[in-house]
């Protein structure tokens, strides 16, 4: 609320249609939180066009601006502020990806016509065209669920294996781009990992709150969170858009409903997922809310996303499903197929006994990193570039792997170079592995002694 | 935010104004309960009351939500909720009421007995919530909040801006004051009645442990010797870095006496 902590009166704080911010002009306000303000706004070399009023969709060039106030704060206000745009363009810098908003600037506005914007920090961010939330409240089409879910955790899983926990997802922060494709957003809390937390300011939306949340001890650099905090939102949202309406845990205010997770999260109260959610959506649900931090850190993004495109392929592929496909799943999972794992779905019918088709799992030969704990770095491993050269720190792409994640795989190298794992098993065949789409290269090379499972593949070209 | 904590004094309670054995300190979670009374063995209670005009089972104390209900398993006697901060304020539990909510952070449970002096103990619900002053004036659903919120007419308030009050002044780093000198600080002007040390300790435990959890897990060095002293910079350190207490909040401090600078220089 930018109005009411400077002067108080919201007229004279809302930036009316067609002034102009740095190089563009807002065209209308699209909402505000507690800390900022956030603008649809045009480039201010073109006219207002087609874009000009509030109902036609955005066009191509046009943006979000989020504008944070700092006139009238004390320095320590301003400081969290700072802080807070400053989360958001690292995060913007160094962790772009096709499910996370885009974001394009950040300038410091000068403002001497409007006191009460003078100094306020601008952020430039791909426009979109509406929330998750917004879609919850007009209805999801059941046919677009389980696609919009993937795209969450899609992103999800890019966030956390860059490093970084979201901290505040639900779908207030879920955006919408123009095609329809899922878009985190709202990284004023996003923090990066060092080791196994990270740390972020206490702020955030209490019933997205995992249990021990209620019990976070606040320290100097903030409340620890671990990427399990945003599997458990990850949950909520599920039952959320599967079963539109009905609380997963009951109360009227969002302290009673966090009293519910408590005694939920200490066992004396059991988890309801309301009968309609699908079965596939029901389990995975279930264990994005499992109710400890140690029982939901084995589901990480990544593999939740896995069983999300496995349990697609299964009901695809005829004859392969173990428990055959039910219309509903089958439905859901085309679905799915849409947007977010279109390089799945061209994959040819082709079953191994053991494994999957196409997807291996990551096998850490160090024992301590096959425990369901966080991700930590010191037990990621790495896929190399080129299979062809010594596998080293400067042949790895960014992009880790820890132990237990199911990765998808296209084909198989023999005589590539040999590597020893610390079990002195020793290999020269690799696996071609589809990175997710915007991470840098889009293919990366696990060598076959970081997996157990063998699955029948082609040999790549 | 973890329930509600039930605390029986040492001095409280003993017939015949025997002082009994020990305090009692439990925690208790969202959904459950505690029962109070006389406690035979054959029907166990969490919280012995050790009086003969107390039931066997005289009540129980059940946590819902931010707050907690009181329900009195007397047939004849009513309780009292005190609210020691709300300068009189109370409630009346009447005779076999059940699930009765009580709405204070503080309260004192008063048990009639035969004597002149009553039973009493205390029941702390540090979950209460408060609108951010930022969000004043939206719906508030969904939004982002600060999750720890602080009741700022509550004494422990006062406790801590008078704690933060040398940093929100002249911004440099100098010491955090003193139980003797908060209490000093605040003489005279809480509605209340005189704060104690102790009192001013009690606020300080309260914030720390119950509204902040004041985490040591960063701290690697386990054990440092002057443990009040580095919990009360904790605090401070968090409650102005955190925005928690601001400039605006010296305004409910009594004015500076026109000694204090003179007192704040020979403070340091």
């Amino acid at each position: 609320m930018s109005a009411a902590r400077t002067t108080g009166d919201d007229l004279t704080d809302v930036l009316p249609p067609g002034c102009r911010v740095g190089d563009w002009v807002v065209t209308r306000l699209i909402g505000s939180g507690g800390w900022s303000t956030v603008y649809a706004a045009r480039p201010a070399g073109r006219g207002p066009g087609r874009s000009g009023s509030a109902a036609s969709p955005p066009d191509r060039g046009d943006v979000a601006l989020k504008i944070m106030p700092t006139a009238g704060l004390s320095p320590r206000q301003v400081r969290s502020i700072v802080e807070s745009a400053r989360r958001e363009v690292e995060l913007g810098r160094r962790a772009g990806h096709p499910r996370l908003i885009g974001f394009r600037e950040w300038f410091v506005l000068a403002s001497p016509e409007r006191p009460f914007l003078e100094g306020a920090i601008v952020l430039v961010m791909e426009r979109a065209t509406g929330s998750l939330r917004d879609l919850i409240d007009a209805g999801v089409p059941e046919t677009d669920r389980g696609r919009l879910i993937a795209g969450i955790c899609e992103g999800l899983a890019h966030l956390h294996r860059s490093g970084w926990v979201h901290a505040d997802l639900k779908p207030e922060n879920v955006l919408l781009g123009r095609d329809g494709s899922v878009k985190l957003s709202d990284f004023g809390l996003a923090t990066e990992l060092t080791g196994t937390h990270g740390y972020a300011p206490p702020m955030g939306t209490m019933d997205y709150f995992p249990p021990e949340r209620w019990k976070a001890p606040l320290g100097e650099l903030g409340v620890p969170i671990r990427p399990t905090a945003d599997i458990w939102a990850l949950g909520v949202i599920i039952h959320e858009v599967f079963a539109p309406g009905v609380p997963l845990f009951a109360g009227a205010t969002p302290m009673a409903r966090g009293a519910a997770v408590q005694e939920y999260g200490e066992g004396r109260a059991a988890l309801r997922v309301d009968p309609a959610v699908p079965p596939l959506w029901r389990a995975l649900a279930t264990d994005c809310l499992a109710p400890t931090h140690q029982a939901r850190a084995r589901h990480t993004a990544e593999s939740l996303l896995a069983r999300m495109t496995t349990a697609h392929r299964r009901t695809r592929v005829v004859g392969a499903g173990r428990r055959g496909g039910r219309a509903r799943t089958a439905a859901l999972a085309t679905a799915l197929c849409g947007v977010s794992v279109a390089a799945l779905c061209s994959d040819t019918a082709r079953t191994a006994p053991g494994a999957p088709p196409g997807l291996v799992r990551v096998y850490n030969a160090e024992r301590g990193c096959r425990e369901p704990v966080d991700l930590d770095l010191r037990c990621s491993l790495g896929l190399a570039v080129d299979p062809l050269l010594p596998y080293t720190a400067e042949n790895v792409v960014p992009t880790r792997v820890w132990h237990g994640d199911v990765l998808t795989t296209d084909c198989q190298m023999h005589g590539g170079d040999p590597v020893v794992d610390e079990e002195d098993r020793q290999s020269t065949r690799w696996f071609r592995i589809r990175l997710p789409a915007g991470s840098g290269p889009s293919t990366a090379w696990l060598p076959a002694v970081r997996t157990r499972e063998v699955p029948a593949l082609p040999e790549c070209r | 935010m973890s329930g509600v904590i039930v605390h029986l004094p040492r001095e409280s309670g003993g017939a015949d104004g025997e002082p009994r054995a020990d305090a009692v300190t439990l925690r208790l979670g969202p959904g459950e309960v505690a029962r109070f009374g006389r406690g035979p063995a054959s029907l166990p209670v969490e919280l012995r009351l050790d009086d003969p005009a107390i039931s066997r089972l005289a009540g129980e104390i059940r946590v819902t939500d931010d707050h907690w209900q009181l329900t009195n398993h007397s047939t004849a006697h009513s309780y009292l909720v005190e609210n020691p901060e709300g300068a009189g304020e109370y409630l009346r539990v009447p005779p076999r009421r059940i699930g009765a909510p009580i709405p204070f952070e503080f309260s004192r449970v008063v048990l009639p007995t035969r004597g002149e002096a009553t039973v009493s103990f205390q029941v702390f619900a540090p979950d209460h919530l408060y609108l951010d002053p930022d969000a004043m004036g939206v719906p508030w659903g969904n939004r982002t909040v600060t999750a720890y919120s602080l009741n700022e007419t509550a004494t422990y308030f006062l406790v801590l801006v008078a704690l933060c009050e040398p940093r929100l002044r002249d911004q440099s780093r100098v010491a955090v004051p003193t139980t003797p000198r908060i209490v000093e600080r605040l003489s005279g002007h809480l509605a209340s009645g005189e704060l104690t040390a102790r009192a001013v300790s009690s606020h300080i435990d309260y914030l720390a442990e119950e509204k902040l959890r004041v985490g040591a897990p960063d701290s690697p060095e386990p054990g440092r010797s002057d443990r009040r002293n580095g919990k009360r910079e904790e605090i401070v350190g968090l409650a102005l870095r955190f925005g928690l207490v601001r400039e605006e909040h010296l305004a409910l401090l009594p004015p500076l006496a026109r000694t204090g600078g003179q007192e704040r220089q020979a403070a340091r």
